[in-house]
C-alpha cells in the first residue's frame, strides 16, 4: 500500500502541473487586467502611469517568465502578493480556509447524519411510507438549487423569528456560541443539498448488499435485525458512498461561494470568484491549485479508505 | 458604483396593490402630475414618502452603535489607487477634505449644494481665478495613533498630499491641473492652477479628495495597510468581505461630534440578506431600489422611515462609437433617439419610480426635474419620423450593429433588451448584444477601442459642476468615454470654468445640455429613484442630492445620532 500511495502522488505532479498550465493560460486568456479593474470608474489614468505600475507588479514581464516566476513561488511555498489588495496571498487563505473547512465539515457531518439513517431506513422499508418520503427528500435535496434554499431561508426565518445569525464572522476560537450560530443556517443549507445524492447512494448500495448471500445467512443464523443491517450489510455498502463523499468534499471546498455570499462568509469561494472578476492572477491561480491539489488528495484517501471498508481490497 | 442596485425587483402587482394603499391614505393627494400623454399611471408622480427628511430637532444624544449592511467591499483602503464606493463609503469619515458639501442638518434640502468648510475656513480666489487660497483650520489634528500620534495638521500637510495625488494614482486627474502650490505659513495653502477654473473648490470637495498623512505613506511605500486622518472615525477594523469598525475619534476638530461612538459596515454582498438584516435590527439603513421593496420591508417593519430618493441625473446612457459611421451622422443618433421609448422602460423596469435619463444634473440650471418636453424634439418617442430620418441618412433599410455591457443592477439587462425590441421594431436595425464581465467591460470600455455601441457610464462619486461638464465632455479630456468631439461643447465647458456668476454658469450649462440634447452625443437611458430606509431610531442620515450618507456621501454621518 506504501508503494501504491507514492505512486499515486506522484502520478499528481503531471496533474497538478497541467492543472497550472491550464489556470495560468485560461486568467491571460481573459480580456483586461488587474489594473483595469482597480481603476474603477475612474478613467484618470494615463497610459505612462498604467505601464509604470503594469512593470512594478511584474505584469509587463513575458508569458512563460511569468509562468515560471509562479511555479517557483508555489513551490517555494510562497505564493506572492494579491495584485488587488497587496495582501499576502498566504495570509488571504490563511484566513478564508478556515471558514470553508468550518463550513464544509459541518455541512458533511450535517449531510451524513440525515442521508445514511435515512439511507438505511428507506432499503429496509422499501417501498414503504417511509421509503418514499425519503426519497422524495433527496428529490428535492438534489432539485433546490442552493441560492434558492439559502435565500429562502435567511428570509423566512427574518419575517418568521425575526432573527438570522449575525453578520460579520466571528472566529470558533473568539465566541465558539455565535461562531456555531453563523454557520447552523449555511451548513444546513449545503448538507441538505449533500445528503441527497449520498441518501440515494445510501439506500441502493444497502439494498444490493441486503440481497447478497452472506447477508442472508446472516438472517439464517436468527441474528438480530439491527445488527444484520448494521454490521453486516452497512459496512459494505458504505464503499460506492465514501467515493461519492469524497467528491463532494472537494466539491465543497471549491463550491460554497453562493452559500458564502447568501451568508456572508469570507470563506474561499468568495476569495476566488472575487479574484476572478478581478483578475487578481496570482490568487486565483494559488486558489485553483490548491484545491486541484486537495482533491488529488482526497481520491487518494477514498481509495486507502477502500482497503479499511472492505480487507479484500489490496493494492497492487 | 451602483451595486447598491442589486436586488431583484419583485412583482407589478405587488406595486399596484401597494399604490393603491399609498392612495387610500392619502399620502399622495395633492402630488398628482400629469404623465407625458400615453394614458400610463406613473408612479413616480404619486409621492408616497417623503424626498427629504429634516434634522431632527431634538437635542442630539451621544453614544450607541451605527450598523449597515453593505453590498460593498473596499477593494484596497489607498485613496490614491481607486475611486470605489467600496472605500468612500467610509474614507470620507476617516479623513476630511478642504471643503465640503452641507450635511443634512445645514442644508435647505438635498438639492442644496452649498459648500462648507472642512479642513479650510475659508477661501478666495485671484481676480483671474488661476490662483486660490485656502485658510486651514487652526487645532486640526491627526488621529493619535502611531506615527501621527495627534500632531497637528499644518498647510505642508495639504501640499504634500496634493502633490502626492497629482503623482501617480486615478485621481491623478483632477489634481493635474495644479501647477503649483506655496504654503507662506503654517495655515495658508496657495494653489496655483494651469488653467482658471471657478469650480476648483467643487473639485476639492469630491469625496476622493480626502488627505492622508505623508508619514504613513513613507514609512510603509503605500497606503494599503493604515489609514489615518483628521476625520471624526478612527479606523479601527478592517477585515477584508467582514466588516469596516470606524471608532469615534475623540480629538475631532468639530467638539462634540460625532455622536454615534461606532459605526459598523458589515459586508453583505446578497440583497435578501441585507433585507433580512434591516428586518431583524442588524442593519440601521438600507437601500431599495423599487417601490415593491419597500412595502415588503414595511410589512414587517412599519416604523421604518423612507425617504424617496430622487436622481438628478442617470448615469448610464447608450454610447455610440460617434467617431465613425454610421454614429458620426448625427441624423443617425437623432433617429435612434426617437426610436427608444423610454417612458416604457421607467414605466415597467422601474416601476414607474425612476427618471427618464439626462447627464448633467439639472440642479445646476433649472429648479425641477426635466420634463419630456423640454429634452427636445430628438428625445420623443416618435418612431415614424424616427425611421424617415434614418432613411434620409442613408439607411432605409436599417443597419447591423453592436452593443456590449456590463449588469451593474439586474434591471439593465431589460433595458438593454428593449433597446434592441425598440431598434428592430421601429429602424429594422439589428443589435447584437454582448454581455460582459465588469472588467473586460470596464478595460473595453475606457480604453475606447470599441465600435458600434455600448451601455456606457459617467463616474457616480462625482458632485461638481466641473466634474460633470468639462471633465466627462470636453474632448481632451481623459474621462470623455462618450466620445464627444464637438467644438461648441468645449468652448462652452471651457468658459463654464471661467464664470465665476451663479447665474451665468446655470446659463451656461443649460446651453451645454441644450447642445448635448440637440446633437444627441450622449443617449442616456431611464434610471431608478430608490429609497433609502432607516430604522426610526436614526436621525440626521438624510441622503442629499449626488451624495447619499450610505455612499459618497459618507461623511454626513458624522452629524447622524441615534434616539433610543
Amino acid at each position: 500500500m506504501y508503494k501504491y500511495a507514492v505512486r499515486r502522488l506522484l502520478l499528481a505532479v503531471p496533474v497538478l502541473l497541467l492543472s497550472s498550465l491550464i489556470v495560468f493560460g485560461l486568467m491571460r486568456v481573459m480580456p483586461g487586467d488587474a489594473l483595469t479593474a482597480l481603476m474603477g470608474e475612474s478613467g484618470n489614468i494615463g497610459e505612462r502611469e498604467l505601464a509604470k505600475i503594469r512593470k512594478d507588479l511584474r505584469l509587463d514581464l513575458p508569458y512563460h517568465e511569468q509562468y515560471l516566476l509562479w511555479v517557483w513561488q508555489m513551490v517555494s511555498f510562497h505564493p506572492g502578493d494579491s495584485i488587488f489588495t497587496g495582501e499576502p496571498i498566504a495570509v488571504s487563505l490563511a484566513k478564508a480556509i478556515p471558514v470553508t473547512l468550518e463550513l464544509a465539515a459541518l455541512a458533511m457531518v450535517l449531510g451524513l447524519v440525515i442521508a445514511i439513517p435515512i439511507g438505511v431506513l428507506s432499503a429496509t422499508r422499501q417501498d414503504s411510507a417511509s421509503d418514499y418520503v425519503g426519497r422524495v427528500v433527496a428529490v428535492s435535496g438534489l432539485s433546490f438549487p442552493d441560492f434558492w434554499l439559502g435565500t429562502l431561508v435567511i428570509t423566512f426565518a427574518a419575517i418568521w423569528f425575526h432573527w438570522i445569525p449575525a453578520i460579520g464572522y466571528v472566529s470558533f476560537w473568539e465566541s465558539p456560541l455565535r461562531n456555531l450560530q453563523q454557520f447552523l443556517l449555511p451548513a444546513a443549507v449545503l448538507g441538505f443539498r449533500l445528503s441527497a445524492a449520498t441518501m440515494r447512494m445510501t439506500r441502493s448500495t444497502v439494498l444490493e448488499v441486503l440481497r447478497e448471500d452472506y447477508v442472508r445467512t446472516a438472517w439464517a443464523k436468527g441474528l438480530e435485525g439491527r445488527i444484520v443491517v448494521y454490521k453486516h450489510a452497512l459496512k459494505n455498502a458504505l464503499i460506492p458512498v465514501v467515493t461519492i463523499v469524497g467528491g463532494q468534499l472537494g466539491v465543497l471546498l471549491a463550491g460554497t461561494v453562493v452559500v458564502e455570499t447568501i451568508f456572508a462568509l469570507p470563506g474561499m469561494g468568495r476569495l476566488t470568484v472575487e479574484a476572478i472578476l478581478f483578475r487578481d492572477y496570482p490568487v486565483v491561480q494559488t486558489n485553483v491549485m490548491l484545491v486541484a491539489g486537495t482533491l488529488v488528495s482526497l481520491n487518494l484517501l477514498v481509495d486507502l479508505t477502500y482497503a479499511w471498508l472492505d480487507p479484500r481490497i489490496r493494492y497492487q | 458604483m451602483h451595486d447598491d442596485l442589486l436586488v431583484p425587483l419583485s412583482s407589478r402587482l405587488d406595486r399596484r396593490q401597494f399604490l393603491a394603499c399609498a392612495g387610500w391614505t392619502g399620502l399622495a393627494a395633492g402630488a398628482l402630475v400629469a404623465g407625458p400623454g400615453r394614458g400610463r399611471a406613473h408612479a413616480q408622480a404619486r409621492p408616497a414618502y417623503p424626498d427629504w427628511i429634516p434634522a431632527s430637532t431634538s437635542p442630539p444624544k451621544r453614544g450607541g452603535v451605527l450598523t449597515r449592511a453593505s453590498s460593498w467591499d473596499p477593494p484596497v483602503i489607498d485613496p490614491r489607487l481607486t475611486q470605489s464606493i467600496g472605500l468612500y463609503q467610509f474614507a470620507g469619515l476617516v479623513g476630511n477634505r478642504l471643503v465640503r458639501y452641507g450635511f443634512p442638518d445645514e442644508v435647505s434640502g438635498p438639492a442644496d449644494l452649498s459648500l462648507k468648510g472642512d479642513l479650510a475656513e475659508s477661501w478666495q480666489s485671484s481676480p483671474d481665478f488661476r490662483v486660490w487660497t485656502f485658510k486651514l483650520r487652526p487645532g486640526v489634528k491627526w488621529h493619535n495613533v502611531p506615527p501621527l500620534n495627534g500632531r497637528e495638521l499644518v498647510a505642508a500637510d495639504v501640499k504634500y498630499c496634493f502633490e502626492a495625488y497629482a503623482k501617480e494614482g486615478v485621481q491623478s486627474f483632477t489634481f493635474q491641473e495644479i501647477e503649483a502650490i506655496e504654503t507662506p505659513d503654517k495655515y495658508t495653502v496657495r494653489i496655483h492652477l494651469k488653467t482658471p477654473n471657478v469650480l476648483f473648490p467643487q473639485n476639492v470637495a469630491e469625496p476622493i479628495t480626502v488627505l492622508f498623512s505623508r508619514e504613513v505613506l513613507e514609512e510603509d511605500g503605500d497606503l494599503k495597510k493604515r489609514m489615518i486622518g483628521t476625520g471624526p472615525y478612527i479606523l479601527k477594523e478592517h477585515s477584508r468581505k467582514v466588516k469596516v469598525v470606524l471608532q469615534r475619534n475623540p480629538d475631532y476638530f468639530d467638539k462634540g461630534r460625532p455622536y454615534v461612538d461606532e459605526y459598523v459596515i458589515l459586508s453583505t454582498p446578497d440583497a435578501a440578506t441585507r433585507m433580512a438584516a434591516f428586518r431583524t435590527g442588524q442593519s440601521d439603513i438600507i437601500w431599495l431600489a423599487s417601490p415593491s421593496e419597500v412595502e415588503t420591508i414595511k410589512k414587517t417593519n412599519a416604523n421604518a422611515v423612507v425617504q424617496s430618493y430622487h436622481n438628478t441625473l442617470a448615469p448610464f446612457g447608450v454610447a455610440l462609437a460617434q467617431d465613425k459611421p454610421p454614429f458620426n451622422d448625427v441624423r443617425v443618433r437623432r433617429a435612434l433617439s426617437m426610436a427608444i421609448d423610454r417612458q416604457k422602460q421607467v414605466d415597467t423596469v422601474f416601476e414607474g419610480h425612476g427618471i427618464l435619463g439626462w447627464g448633467v444634473p439639472y440642479i445646476y440650471y433649472q429648479d425641477k426635474p426635466l420634463t419630456v418636453a423640454s429634452f427636445g424634439p430628438w428625445w420623443q418617442y416618435r418612431p415614424a419620423e424616427a425611421k424617415k430620418l434614418l432613411a434620409e441618412a442613408g439607411h432605409p433599410n436599417g443597419f447591423e450593429t453592436t452593443l456590449f455591457y456590463y449588469e451593474y443592477f439586474p434591471q439593465m439587462t431589460s433595458q438593454v433588451q428593449l433597446v434592441q425590441q425598440d431598434l428592430k421594431r421601429n429602424l429594422n436595425i439589428n443589435v447584437k448584444i454582448t454581455k460582459l464581465d465588469y472588467t473586460t467591460y470596464y478595460g473595453r470600455y475606457v480604453e475606447s477601442k470599441w465600435d458600434g455601441m455600448s451601455w456606457g457610464f459617467q463616474s457616480g462619486h462625482a458632485v461638481g459642476l466641473d466634474e460633470r461638464t468639462y471633465q466627462y465632455m470636453h474632448s481632451r479630456s481623459t474621462k470623455n468615454f462618450f466620445r464627444v468631439n464637438d467644438p461648441v461643447i468645449d468652448d462652452l465647458t471651457t468658459k463654464l470654468r471661467q464664470t465665476p456668476s451663479v447665474a451665468d454658469q446655470r446659463a451656461i450649462t443649460k446651453k451645454i445640455v441644450d447642445r448635448e440634447f440637440d446633437q444627441v452625443q450622449r443617449m442616456w437611458m431611464p434610471y431608478d429613484n430608490g429609497f433609502v430606509v432607516f430604522q426610526p431610531h436614526v436621525r440626521n442620515a438624510a441622503a442629499g442630492a449626488l451624495r447619499r450618507t450610505d455612499g459618497y456621501g459618507c461623511s454626513a454621518v458624522a452629524r447622524v445620532w441615534l434616539d433610543k
